[in-house]
């Protein structure tokens, strides 16, 4: 009878191979590159707080527990429809949107960092996407299955890379650099911004807890090891980087990776870095373009989005969103996305909604606990709710410290602040013409859970069209 | 008083995990009872959009457990969270005193009987 398997181990190996991506290599060239092993600090830091946020969405996920739309249900029943739709299911959506969009184009780049075929690398990713959009609608899901191998395989070769070049130990030669470039805590925080790049997705976890043994102690405990496990493993690449490459070509690679590969094993680690990472980039994608469509389906189920999403093609997949998706990445890329720069500050574009999204889930936590202090928990964050608001206020400041460089900061602000824009005036609109609640009343937590069930919007469908047809009927007579 | 029974009106899929988590706090028996019944939301299933107008019975369970008032607060708190779903129907505890308790094989009374 006892359906649940997964230990401990397992649920570490599901958060490392969720967390980890190739667009973190990105992140990690990049602050290794201004900062050498200072950037560690910020790494250390942007732990920290996510590991804060892990066990937020822990609790939430103990009181609100096995919903599939995620921290956008946590946020209907604790701040209502309106900052729901701004926050979380647009705001979300658009930073996965980015975030799919920035992880192709590392496909591109890689190969061209290692075969220079003149080909340009955005033609490598839309190819990719295509192939990957086809599967999807095909209701195709051969990279799923093999995801956590993957995962492994790239984590296990950063280890050794990592490992290697820490101790010294690489054929290529060293490079004569100072190991620290951070002169200030502000050139670390600075960075750290970047630094939560490296730590996102911890979230992903939630979905599988009902399938995890002793979930209440396993699911926060293994959100944290992979965290923690993550840290490890990219403090060693980072050191391993300021040893053999050198910071002005760290800073312009594409993929940082392969360029550390190439310096640490020649060819031989080109070859390695660029086999795992192409793997592991088609894997996420893949991953992260079915998980979109779920996501707007989920969404659309709880009335959020329009009801399109819920639509299936014959193989039973979520075709709206998986084009939408695809689409935007293929925008992006031809737009594009393949030079460093651009990519970096695409990251830091996303992360911004990303980080208003934790940090709006910290702020559910609270609220929570005053609305609904005795409910039961599996997991309760300790010290009342002192850590989730230490986790609120250091993400907010991740976000005041997107970028060290002012200019682009407001950049990224400015983009950011235009996409809520559209978003809020969206949200009024849907909030007033479909979901019909007031905006900022919260809907209550049975309701919430109520929409989980599929025959939920059908039931209410139905009193919707009695109630027209009843007032219509009314009219008329009355007339 | 030192023992305390306690009544619980769940639905029909959470003994195993509870009887499990009550036999780890030394709880060392239990009656379950199949019954029918609903609660202030007169049987209606939380998806529907308007309530029934009058009780529909809906299957439920009655739990009784009959325990030591020294251990009354974690029994209560393991009960809660291992029902706990979020959902409509996640049911209620009851508790009440009881003046005594009779082993019939031996004639122990009180806490005796119980152990």
């Amino acid at each position: 009878m006892n359906e649940k398997k997964l230990g401990l181990p397992s649920a570490i190996a599901t958060g490392v191979g969720l967390i980890v991506a190739t667009s973190c290599l990105m992140s990690l060239g990049q602050g290794t590159s201004v900062l050498g092993t200072g950037f560690i600090l910020s790494m250390a830091l942007a732990c920290a707080i996510n590991i804060l946020t892990a066990l937020s969405m822990a609790e939430l996920n103990a009181l609100m527990p096995n919903l599939t739309g995620g921290l956008a249900q946590y946020t209907l029943a604790g701040m209502g429809p309106f900052i729901t739709i701004l926050t979380m299911v647009g705001g979300y959506l658009v930073c996965q949107a980015i975030a799919g969009s920035v992880e192709s184009a590392m496909f591109g780049n890689a190969i061209n960092s290692v075969f220079n075929t003149g080909i340009p690398s955005w033609v490598f990713s839309v190819a990719m996407v295509l192939l990957l959009i086809f599967a999807n609608m095909r209701g195709v899901d051969i990279f799923a299955k093999i995801q956590d191998v993957v995962a492994f395989l790239l984590i296990g070769s950063l280890t050794v890379m990592g490992l290697i070049g820490t101790l010294g130990l690489g054929t290529g030669e060293t490079v004569a650099q100072a190991s620290n470039t951070a002169g200030s805590f502000s050139d670390i925080f600075g960075m750290l911004g970047l630094a939560f790049f490296l730590f996102i997705g911890c979230e992903f976890v939630i979905p599988i807890s009902k399938s995890v043994k002793n979930e209440r102690r396993n699911v926060p405990l293994g959100m944290v090891l992979s965290l923690v496990i993550i840290l490890a493993m990219q403090i060693l690449i980072v050191i391993g980087m300021t040893k053999y490459v050198s910071y002005e070509e760290l800073g312009a690679s594409a993929s940082p990776h392969i360029l550390y590969g190439n310096a640490l094993l020649g060819s031989l680690g080109s070859y390695w870095m660029i086999f795992v990472s192409a793997l592991a980039v088609i894997s996420t994608v893949n991953s992260a373009m079915s998980s979109f469509s779920f996501m707007c389906a989920g969404m659309a189920k709880i009335n959020l989005l329009p009801a399109f999403f819920l639509k299936k093609n014959k193989t039973e997949a979520y075709y709206v969103g998986i084009l939408i998706i695809g689409g935007l990445e293929i925008a992006a890329n031809i737009v594009g996305l393949s030079t460093s720069d651009s990519l970096t500050f695409m990251i830091s574009v996303a992360i911004v909604f990303w980080m208003v999204s934790y940090i709006v889930s910290n702020i559910n936590v609270v609220i929570f606990r005053i609305r609904m202090p005795k409910a039961p928990r599996t997991f309760k964050v300790p010290f009342g709710p002192v850590l989730p608001i230490v986790a609120a206020v250091g993400t907010a400041f991740m976000i005041w410290n997107i970028d060290g460089n002012p200019a682009v900061r407001n950049s990224i602000f400015l983009i950011d602040g235009i996409i809520f824009v559209i978003l809020a005036v969206y949200s009024v609109i849907w909030c007033k013409v479909r979901v019909k609640k007031a905006l900022f009343k919260p809907i209550p937590v049975p309701e919430v859970m109520a929409m989980e069930n599929s025959l939920y919007l059908i039931a209410h469908k139905k009193i919707e069209i009695h109630d027209n047809k009843e007032e219509t009927y009314y009219g008329l007579s009355k007339g | 008083m030192e023992f305390l029974k306690v009544e619980v009106i769940t639905s029909m899929d959470k003994l195993s995990s509870l009887k499990t988590a009550l036999s780890k706090l030394g709880v060392s028996g239990m009656t379950v009872l199949q019954a029918l019944g609903c609660g202030v939301q007169k049987g209606t299933f939380e998806y529907e959009a308007q309530q029934n107008p009058e009780m529909e019975l809906l299957p439920k369970q009655l739990i009784m457990i009959v325990v030591e008032e020294r251990i009354i607060d974690k029994v209560i708190e393991t009960i809660k969270k291992e029902l706990y779903t979020g959902h409509i129907g996640d049911g209620k505890i009851f508790v009440s005193p009881l003046s005594n308790i009779i082993r019939v094989r031996t004639g122990e009374e009180g806490l005796d009987a119980l152990k």
